[in-house]
Parts: structure tokens; sequence; C-alpha cells
């Protein structure tokens, strides 16, 4: 449920730039989610819809890219993406982060926590 | 902010360009700040439903009230049932925070309140999250520290399905060491289970209806 105060941040701050740009309704959102968000897309995707029927924006589609895991190993210094363990990524189950050259698990994260609202499409306001 | 024409006339494509994960670190930071400016040892208390987390407040704002200025501000998603039960163990000040919904407390939720607070005097300051142990897990409120609070009741296997949560925490209580033998679970499973997740994290086993365990908790958040 916590995907839902996310979604609400998400869309105020979509909602913001609409406004600012017209205020035509807005057809679709872009989003960067890094995987180790402990967000479900499906949850976000649904509360950013219900957010935007509700403020006259109805059938928004919401386009989700995944952004990688990148860490610094404090062991060997490897410094740039690391790859998770196959299968499912589940919210409730966060993967353990390790270093992708020395497998070491004393590693600073320095990316895949992004939760980045990239662009909105806004319908042009009639003339 | 840049706008792009889109191949369909009919729209344009704004670029937001908006972190709200770094705009969540950045006011975690400023809670930080704020607690180190004003002299505030800040720990947030979380842990399911009725795992015992207003008790171990209560239980710590008494031993800690004759030397310290303590507040508490208590979350909940409706009532003021929590802070009651807190006030009148001596805390300087305890606060209510009703979210109205909202299953975690959040950072900007905890400034807010911190701003009903005295400016001075205040020493150490027991934030109770909304009782759940899958969504505050990802909002850290800018404490020194994040007591997760389980118990015998909730079944051995607790751990193991939660746990962010428990990877988020710097100090666990297993609470209700009384009533194990009665729902049939073996504390020693929730242990080892948090001893595999997270290697040297310190536990301690309470009971809260007598107090067992209390002193530990105080001297491992150095408030002994």
């Amino acid at each position: 449920m916590h995907e839902f105060s996310i979604a609400s941040e998400i869309w105020s701050s979509v909602a913001k730039a609409a406004q600012e740009h017209g205020g035509g309704r807005v057809r679709a959102v872009k989003l960067e989610l890094g995987v180790l968000n402990l967000l479900a897309d499906e949850q976000i995707t649904f509360w950013i819809e219900m957010l935007a029927e509700q403020s006259g924006s109805p059938g928004v589609a919401v386009r989700v890219t995944h952004l990688p895991a990148r860490v610094k190993c404090k062991t060997c210094g490897h410094d740039g993406e690391t790859p998770l363990p196959e299968g499912e990524l589940d919210h409730y189950l966060p993967p353990p982060v390790a270093c992708a050259a020395c497998g070491s698990r004393e590693v600073a994260v320095t990316g895949g926590r992004e939760i980045r609202v990239v662009s909105a499409e806004v319908e042009r306001a009639a003339t | 902010m840049r706008i792009f024409e889109t191949t369909d006339q009919g729209s344009i494509e704004v670029e937001i360009g908006e972190d709200i994960a770094a705009r969540h670190e950045a006011l975690t930071r400023r809670n930080h700040e704020l607690f180190q400016q004003r002299g505030i040892r800040a720990f947030d208390v979380a842990g399911s439903v009725g795992a015992g987390k207003t008790s171990l407040i209560a239980a710590l704002v008494a031993r800690l009230s004759s030397r310290l200025g303590v507040a508490v501000i208590a979350g909940d998603v409706a009532t003021t049932y929590d802070a009651e039960r807190v006030a009148g163990k001596g805390a300087r000040k305890v606060l209510q925070i009703n979210t109205g919904g909202m299953c975690h407390l959040d950072a900007k939720l905890v400034y807010r309140a911190v701003q009903q607070l005295p400016e001075s005097g205040i020493e150490v300051l027991f934030i109770e999250n909304v009782g759940n142990l899958i969504c505050p897990a990802g909002f850290n409120l800018g404490g020194e520290a994040r007591i997760v609070v389980t118990s015998a009741s909730e079944g051995a296997h607790v751990i193991e399905k939660h746990p962010a949560m428990f990877q988020s925490a710097d100090l666990v209580v297993l609470n209700k060491t009384d009533i194990a033998a009665a729902v049939q679970v073996d504390l020693d499973r929730p242990a080892a289970d948090l001893a595999a997740i997270r290697p040297g994290l310190p536990v301690v086993r309470t009971n809260l209806l007598t107090g067992e365990g209390v002193e530990e908790v105080l001297r491992l958040l150095k408030l002994g």
C-alpha cells in the first residue's frame, strides 16, 4: 500500500507540469524505477491511473523502465552495474546485492533506488 | 524543463526529470540535521500491530524521564490511544500523528511534528511508526536508529516473511517471551533468521509486561 503515497507524489509532479503547459489531459507518464525499490510496478501503475482518472485524465498510459542496481565495492573497488539474482523481483523480498566483479557484499549501493518521473505527454489545449 | 513535440500534433511531451527517491533522501537529511541542531537523539520504533511498540516506548520513557528530556511522536492511521498510553510516564511532550490512511510515517510528517516540540530541552525522541512490517521499510525518518519490535505471537517465520523491514533495523526486540510456549513458537527460530539476514544485528528478548529486557535495550541504545 506504500505504493499509494509514492504514486501520489508522482502524480502531483506530473499534474504540476501539465498545469504549467496548458493544463491539458495527460495521456502518458514515463517513469524510471530502480530495481532495488520496494515498489510493485502493478500497484504504482494502478494508483497513477486512479489518480489521473479522478483529475480529468482517464486512460493515462504509465510506461515504466527499470534502472539497474549499481554498487561501489569496498573490497575490490568495482564501480558499476551489478546483476541481481535470476527470478521474479518481488517487492517483499529485495534481493541481496553483491559486487558483480568479486561477489563481496561489502558494497555501497550507488544506483537502483531511483523513482524518477521522466516526462509526461500532455494534450495541447484547444485554441 | 524542456518540451518536445510528439509525433502526434495534438500533444506535447513535457520533460520533468524529478526523482521522488532523491526528494525523500533530502527530507531524511533535513530531519537528521534538525535532530543534530537541537541535540535530539531520535529513534524510529517500527513493527507489527500489537507487537509491543507502545509498551516498549512507555517502558523506556518511564526509565529515562527523571534524567533526560524525552518526547514521543506516535503515528497511527486513526485514534489517540497510543499517545494516551505513553502520557503519564514523564515525557515532556507526547504528540499523536494520524496519517489518515497512510500505512507508514515519512520524513515530511515527522518534520512537521518536530516543529510542535519544545525548541529546547528534548534530548531523546521516540517516533512510533504505524503498525506495519512492510511499508515503513523504505522510508527512513532521519533518526539515529530504527528499532523493530516483533513478538512471539507473530509466528516462527515473521523474519523470513518480512526481510526488508528487518534489514532496515538497527536493533530488534523479540517481545512476549512469556507466551512463546503457549503459541508454540520457539524464539530461537526468528533469532537465527535475523542472524542469517543481518549478521551482528543486536537482538533483545523482552517481556514488556514485566519489564524484562528493557535495561538491555537502554544499554544497546547507549541510553543506559
